[in-house]
């Protein structure tokens, strides 16, 4: 509660403290000036100024033109029962993940979460192979029951853009839950049960207000990512639907209308604004809930042997059902893995997609060499890792270098305001962002020669809030005391951060790293936004190709990405735990 | 050896005053308990101590030199806290010898003091062992041993037993006490138990409403306690807050929870409580009131045998709201067998009300 406390200013080692603190505010501010509030700022500008026209006419225009209401009303209806069906299907598995102990269970749950670090073009890269039209599902289909239409049709409909948003954020619904249901106190529901309350009622009175608040904020946060959607929905939806973010692309690339773009922005940004104070909200209701309470939920293993056969139909209902959640998470990964191999015309090797990708030639379908795409991915996410990394240690540092004593211990107003100065990063889109950045920094020298240093700036900015949240995470686990105890044994501060704080949270520093690095390696939207064909990664390639007739390739490249980001994500489960929030 | 003193010092937490010019001395080498309810503001007055926190005002003086504002690293003290913490990521041995490489003492002192402090406090085979490893007692004993091995000016516990095992708590404050005594450390205990502090201390400070109350020896403040809240505090059996006091023709009538006690004599001072010694009280079945005695009805809740002459007798008292005497009486003076739920008179002379 007390750990670092305003001393006299006569003591070196608080001259050096402030001195470092300053300078970190000021890196720190400095950067998101340059590269997020004068962006954002711009986008005001462009909104609100017209050099010929009644900025007032144009505004109504744009906000009563049918296809931006159109899009708008698409994107929350896609948000939300994109929303609702990941509850549908991720309360109950969550539940059964909290109450079912059994083998390889923590890598289950650790695995079902690869969806969410997966780069979104290898998630359409999966649902194409295995939801398409000529896909595996379809296929299977058409050849059993005989008939000529596909079971599922994922272009250009609603619901290819639903499944594609339930897959990739099932996880999350299901990892926020988690706890929620294991912090619930059955201890309530025993009584309540001797009581004579009825199950319904046990749920209704007991269950349902313990765990609402984690409920709401993780249906917050789905709704916040699907709303922001930009690749799913340019490849399957357009041009039938769009999302907001799709219209802004378009403004900004297509017609060039960047009061249009501009203002719909805006728009995202007050809507995101929004939705995450909401989620700020109901997430702090649900660790205020949840603080301080031991896990007492009784787990449940599997039984077959001597048990009445209702508790058997239940356990296998259970297994089924966990089973279908894997399998509708794991098929579209191991698809695109397989069909990689697979050749798409007779004479093409098996390893067709690889070879090419390993020839070091510039290929015809990417109009450019595989290999360098793979080393501009790399070398951007290694740069924007170890800026991101340098960035979220200094917001943590900040916040936690509370220098005040007691009498004013109440949040600082340094600290609050890098707070609130944090949570408008988060709740920008990436398309958001992009705009912001090409419409400020585009016909600078920079710019034109070197793009990629705004590529990397948008993956820094994006990934910020996800690392910070991770680092912070482990700097919380510390007890105050510990370093309390450590100064009153003589250590300095530079003692205690290098033999007490580093040892506790290098491990949160290095999954808040790889957690980053997995973004950067698969953003797609503000890369998608700012690259041109001089200068592409991966994930672009992927795009470019993946409509060819030659799927090996782009399948071969998103599968050197799915290893990547697996690699990622196995030494993740190793360390620590990532942070589904932001 | 130190002595320290404390002048007025105060402190708020939000606008409330958790220490409000407080002043206290602790003798050179003396155990000094402050025993106080939780949130009384002892914690706070060790962090101070500690330099932790910086006080509002207040000085604090290590013999004469003023160290208010100087950071804990230059004070020369021994902070055990409340929870158990050890480094988590580094050996006994390694926690023990935190503080001596902090200082920059050459390897033969650090592994001179290791053995000498492990030997003191008797944790010798412990020290390859992680936290993760050993007892919560034993954590205690390791944090006890890591704030002495930098042989401190001052050491100061804050409610040390509170997080183990009852089993534990007596043997590891006697050890406390020797190690103590041994090295001839002041020493600043926190707890809000008088137990802990009737085991240990050299004297006493009664401490609430932000200030130290009454200081003492222990069996002082139980005989002259300055009020009724020190009383209690201290857990002395049968006392009771005064509810008001009236004067009347034969001296003074005190109302307490338990009833009214008239005394034959007039208050020179203001009183705020009374204690009956539990070994005051007769047990009689007759219900003529004998003069000059108080009587109290009741029912016997309960019936323990403290020694082979001595019962200990709960009684609930009546037309009161579970307000119970506790009574010592001889097995032999008895003159017939007391039965729980049976009802009782309680006589006492009203000499034998302490008043304070």
């Amino acid at each position: 509660m007390f750990a670092n406390i305003r001393r006299k200013a006569s003591s070196k080692d608080a001259i050096l403290n402030r001195f470092i603190i300053a300078l970190a505010i000021v890196l720190l501010l400095s950067f998101l000036l340059a590269f997020f509030y004068i962006p954002i700022i711009r986008i005001f500008e462009y909104s609100f100024s017209s050099e010929t026209e009644n900025i007032g006419l144009i505004l109504k225009e744009i906000i009563t033109d049918k296809v931006n209401l159109y899009a708008l009303g698409f994107t929350f209806l896609q948000a939300f029962a994109s929303t609702i069906i990941c509850l549908i299907l991720g309360l109950p598995a969550g539940y059964f993940l909290a109450k079912y102990d059994f083998k390889g269970k923590k890598l289950l749950i650790n695995l079902l979460t690869v969806p969410f670090v997966l780069p979104p073009i290898v998630v359409l890269a999966g649902f194409l192979v295995t939801y398409g039209n000529s896909g595996w599902v379809n296929t299977i289909w058409q050849s059993v029951t005989n008939s000529t239409t596909p079971l599922i049709s994922i272009f250009g409909t609603i619901e290819g853009v639903v499944l594609a948003h339930v897959f990739y954020n099932i996880s999350v619904i299901i990892r926020l839950t988690i706890p929620a249901w294991e912090s619930v106190d059955y201890d309530q529901v025993e009584v309540s049960r001797t009581l004579g309350a009825s199950k319904y009622r046990i749920f209704r009175k007991i269950i349902r207000p313990q765990i609402m608040n984690s409920v709401i904020a993780a249906s917050l946060l789905v709704f916040i990512y699907t709303f922001n959607s930009f690749a799913i929905v340019l490849k399957l939806a357009n041009p039938t639907y769009k999302t907001i973010e799709v219209l802004i692309y378009r403004s900004v690339q297509v017609s060039h209308d960047y009061t249009q773009a501009s203002f719909l922005a805006l728009l995202q940004l007050i809507l995101n604004s929004i939705v995450i104070i909401l989620y700020i909200f109901f997430d702090r209701k649900s660790r205020q809930i949840a603080e301080g309470k031991e896990s007492n939920l009784k787990t449940d293993r599997f039984q077959f042997r001597n048990q009445e056969w209702r508790k058997i139909v239940r356990n296998l209902g259970v297994i089924f059902f966990l089973m279908l959640i894997g399998l509708f998470t794991f098929l579209p990964i191991l698809a695109v893995i397989i069909r990689s191999f697979i050749p798409d015309k007779a004479g093409n090797s098996v390893f067709y997609g690889y070879q090419e990708f390993f020839s070091n030639k510039v290929v015809s379908v990417l109009n450019a060499n595989p290999l360098t795409l793979l080393g501009n991915t790399l070398w951007i996410a290694t740069i924007s890792t170890l800026i991101t990394l340098i960035l979220s240690l200094l917001i943590v540092f900040i916040l936690r270098s509370r220098y005040q004593s007691i009498r004013r211990y109440k949040t600082s107003k340094t600290e609050s305001l890098i707070s609130y100065l944090i949570i408008l990063p988060m709740a920008t889109s990436s398309i958001t962002l992009a705009t912001g950045v090409y419409l400020q920094y585009r016909g600078s020298a920079i710019f034109d020669s070197a793009v990629w240093v705004f590529i990397i700036v948008s993956h820094v900015i994006i990934s910020v809030p996800f690392a910070t949240r991770t680092i912070l995470a482990a700097y919380n686990r510390i007890d105050v005391e510990l370093m309390n105890v450590a100064s009153t044994l003589g250590a300095s501060r530079s003692r205690v951060f290098r033999k007490i704080v580093f040892p506790m949270i290098y491990k949160g520093i290095i999954v808040g790293g790889l957690f980053s690095f997995a973004i950067s390696l698969g953003e797609f939207g503000a890369t998608y936004f700012l690259a041109r064909d001089e200068f592409k990664t991966l994930s672009i390639g992927i795009y470019d190709s993946i409509s060819s007739q030659t799927l090996q390739i782009p399948l071969a490249m998103a599968s050197l990405l799915i290893i990547i980001t697996l690699l990622c994500f196995y030494a993740i489960h190793k360390l620590g735990e990532i942070e589904l929030k932001v | 050896m130190v002595k320290v003193s404390i002048k007025e010092l105060s402190m708020r937490y939000e606008k409330k005053y958790i220490l409000e010019d407080l002043v206290l001395d602790i003798h050179n080498g003396e155990l000094l308990v402050i025993l106080g309810e939780s949130g009384c503001g002892k914690s706070t007055l060790l962090k101070i101590i500690a330099g932790i926190i910086e006080p509002e005002k207040g000085t604090i003086f290590f013999n004469d030199a003023d160290i208010t504002h100087q950071t804990p690293q230059k004070r020369n003290i021994g902070y055990v806290p409340q929870a158990q913490v050890l480094f988590p990521h580094m050996s006994v041995e390694q926690n023990i010898k935190f503080g001596l490489e902090a200082r920059k003492l050459p390897k033969d002192d650090v592994a001179a003091k290791l053995k000498w402090i492990a030997d003191l406090i008797q944790i010798e085979d412990l020290l390859g062992r992680y936290p993760r490893e050993i007892s919560g007692g034993q954590k205690q004993r390791v944090a006890l041993a890591r704030s002495m091995a930098i042989e401190p000016d001052v050491l100061l516990l804050d409610e040390p037993l509170s997080s183990i095992d009852a089993s534990g708590r007596e043997s590891l404050a006697l050890s406390i006490r020797r190690i103590q005594k041994q090295t001839e450390t002041t020493a600043i205990y926190v707890t809000h138990s008088s137990e802990e502090a009737r085991l240990i201390s050299d004297r006493v400070a009664i401490m609430y409403d932000g200030k130290i109350q009454q200081i003492g020896k222990i069996i002082d403040i139980d005989l002259h306690p300055m009020n009724y809240l020190v009383a209690k505090i201290m857990g002395t059996s049968n006392v009771w807050p005064v509810l008001y006091v009236n004067e009347n023709n034969q001296g003074t009538n005190i109302s307490v929870p338990i009833g009214d006690v008239q005394l034959q004599r007039k208050l020179n001072k203001k009183i705020t409580g009374i204690r009956i010694n539990p070994s005051s009280f007769v047990i009689t079945d007759s219900s003529v009131k004998p003069d000059k005695k108080i009587v109290f009805q009741g029912i016997v809740k309960s019936i323990m045998e403290s020694d082979e002459k001595t019962l200990r007798v709960i009684v609930d008292v009546k037309d009161t709201d579970s307000e119970y005497i506790k009574v010592d009486c001889m097995k032999d003076d008895l003159k017939k067998e007391l039965k729980a739920n049976t009802e009782l008179t309680l006589v006492v002379d009203s000499k034998e009300v302490v008043l304070f």
